[in-house]
């Protein structure tokens, strides 16, 4: 008889935790929130991926094509975990969706349930939302994926554009101590990229710390050795409406000691990630342990960062803090082995 | 008790009233000393206005025109970890000489914090340390070079008095170059010493002792008995072309540096 495993999330580290677990044989019901599969990458039209800028339809669309083949995978779409009960060492959980609820017995559960990116709007400093030059980096990410890059305002393609980095991380005023890890990468993937597609405009990135860890620096030199990117130390304080349709950055140029206030056309802000509302959900739902930054808590963060406080629930992906979609989908895999290996332990 | 009694109405120095002057810089207060306006006297403090010191501007035109040069073409690559400083020879004697900050306010084109540093600006030893150590291998030592290029071509005034005296001792340096085919240091400090009106400093015990010793063994007649050196024609005809080409360079309009 084969296992029944749960996937919760079809993000990339769920899709690919399914696709292992049905190559190996393993009854998989994957439950997916949204009515169609891929996470925040197909959610947000991710365009072109870090650190090769290869396609994102190239690893999202891949996994997906897997997912949807059949085989032993079941994709509930538009569904939740609405009731969560453990039965020995086995879990019955129902799934609930518009056409009916369903209740089924698992052998083990993968959460990978994924992030939410910053809402820039709750740091009023950023006036997001406020004036509509003022966008983040899903957004541009989006319009870069709609091939339509011009000033929300007025529709024409901006001459001077600001990044601004660390917005809702590594700042106790919105309650996000922590570092986002991808946005540096991001911000200067799509610094590059508008380089690229419109060279008379200009690209400037203030930063604290220019976090592009790793191979993803190649990035990094690349955009100020070969496209001008040009980086100046310092946060944003403020922002605010100028001259001929405007917006004013205001910071301090902590290299210079001095303060400066520069009109820009547009501002995109790289908006960090958060556990969203998911996150406490499944804490409460499944009963496992949530940790200070509002992810879920890996019951060891260096041995096991893919299994829960709960036996026989694991994690994988950015439920557990910020990450990579390469490194999603690592730990969708590494999820698979254990989940399965629970599973059959357990039989 | 004595009353003195003033001849004139002392004259305030600029900004003299605001009570945080110290912590206004003297170019950014503006006072007129004599102003009348329909015929009320509102000369000195009733005239002052302090400018604000915000930078509301990045001027890349600069960077542009430093990145076309071939000394300054790396600009770009900076990143501002401040190696260069850290290993610069002359940072230690004039703190106000910081590579690492004359490389941002090009990349930025900040010329008026720029404008601060005209003085120290020049004074690159051209040691190289700096670019044996840049993690980008900006080359910072040739940047300097950049900047002096850059700094002269748009501040032709304070170059001309801020900067009298060393414009003048690089003539005698050329001079004693072309005419000589050699560098006499002895003679560069004098004459150094002579257009600053330092002379007196020259003629302490310790300088006549040394110059007594020197005529007294002989060395200071051997300069003369060394004649130019080999193929000088040669070499003289280069340096001039070279010398003459700078000067292009430098009194050139925009563009000039693309040369």
């Amino acid at each position: 008889m084969a296992e029944n495993i749960l996937v919760i999330g079809g993000g990339p580290a769920g899709l690919n935790a399914a696709v292992m677990l049905s190559e190996l044989g393993v009854n998989v019901a994957l439950v997916e929130r949204d009515s169609f599969l891929g996470g925040n990458p197909k959610k947000f039209k991710y365009k072109f991926l870090f650190p090769d800028m290869q396609p994102a339809d190239n690893v999202i669309g891949e996994l997906i094509k897997k997912a949807e083949a059949g085989g032993s995978i079941k994709v509930y779409y538009s569904s939740e975990v609405s009731d969560f009960k453990e039965n020995g060492k086995k879990f019955d959980v129902t799934l609930k969706s518009a056409d009916g609820s369903e209740t089924k017995t698992f052998d083990s559960v993968i959460v990978a349930t994924g992030f939410e990116h910053f809402d820039p709007a709750r740091d009023a400093k950023y006036s997001y939302q406020l004036f509509d030059d003022v966008i983040d980096i899903k957004d541009l990410e989006r319009m870069m994926g709609e091939n339509n890059f011009v000033r929300p305002s007025n529709g024409k393609p901006p001459k001077k554009v600001a990044f601004i980095l660390c917005v809702g991380s590594r700042d106790r005023h919105v309650g996000n101590q922590y570092c986002s890890r991808v946005c540096c990468t991001v911000s200067v993937k799509q610094a590059i990229e508008m380089r690229e597609h419109f060279p008379d405009c200009e690209a400037y990135i203030f930063y604290m710390d220019i976090r592009t860890y790793g191979f993803f620096e190649d990035l990094y030199w690349q955009a100020m050795e070969e496209h001008d990117v040009q980086i100046v130390k310092g946060r944003i304080a403020e922002i605010t409406s100028g001259p001929d349709n405007t917006v004013i950055c205001k910071g301090e140029d902590t290299l210079l000691r001095g303060p400066f206030e520069i009109p820009f056309d547009m501002v995109v802000l790289a908006s960090g990630m958060e556990g969203g509302p998911q996150s406490p959900e499944m804490s409460s739902k499944l009963g496992i342990e949530l940790d200070e930054h509002g992810f879920l808590k890996p019951e060891n963060i260096t041995l096991s960062p893919f299994k829960s406080s709960k036996a026989g629930i694991f994690l994988a992906g950015a439920c557990t803090g910020p990450k990579a979609i390469s490194d999603s989908i690592t730990e969708g895999a590494a999820a698979a082995m254990n989940a399965y290996t629970y599973a059959v332990k357990n039989r | 008790m004595a009353l003195e009694k003033r001849e004139q109405r002392p004259v305030a120095e600029k900004g003299e009233h605001i009570i945080a002057r110290h912590l206004i810089e003297d170019e950014n207060i503006k006072e007129e000393k004599n102003l009348v306006i329909d015929g009320v006297d509102v000369s000195g403090r009733w005239n002052t206005f302090v400018l604000s010191r915000v930078n509301s501007e990045f001027d890349r035109s600069f960077f542009q025109e430093i990145k076309k040069t071939v000394v300054g073409s790396r600009i770009n690559r900076c990143w501002q970890c401040g190696m260069c400083t850290a290993s610069c020879t002359v940072t230690p004697l004039y703190r106000r000489f910081n590579p690492r900050a004359f490389i941002y306010m090009m990349q930025l084109g900040n010329l008026k914090e720029l404008k601060k540093y005209i003085d120290v600006a020049w004074r690159c030893v051209g040691c190289y340390k700096c670019s044996q150590r840049c993690p980008k291998q900006v080359n910072p030592a040739e940047m300097m070079e950049a900047l002096a290029l850059v700094v002269k071509k748009y501040f032709p005034e304070e170059i001309a008095t801020k900067l009298k005296l060393d414009e003048e001792v690089k003539k005698i340096y050329e001079d004693m170059i072309i005419g000589h085919g050699r560098l006499d240091l002895a003679k560069l400090h004098t004459s150094a010493m002579q257009k600053s009106g330092r002379i007196k400093e020259l003629l302490g015990k310790i300088e006549r002792d040394a110059i007594l010793k020197m005529a007294k063994d002989g060395r200071a007649f051997s300069i003369l008995r060394l004649g130019k050196p080999h193929n000088w024609g040669k070499s003289k005809e280069a340096i001039e072309k070279y010398l003459k080409n700078i000067n292009t360079i430098e009194n050139s309009g925009t563009g000039g540096l693309n040369g």
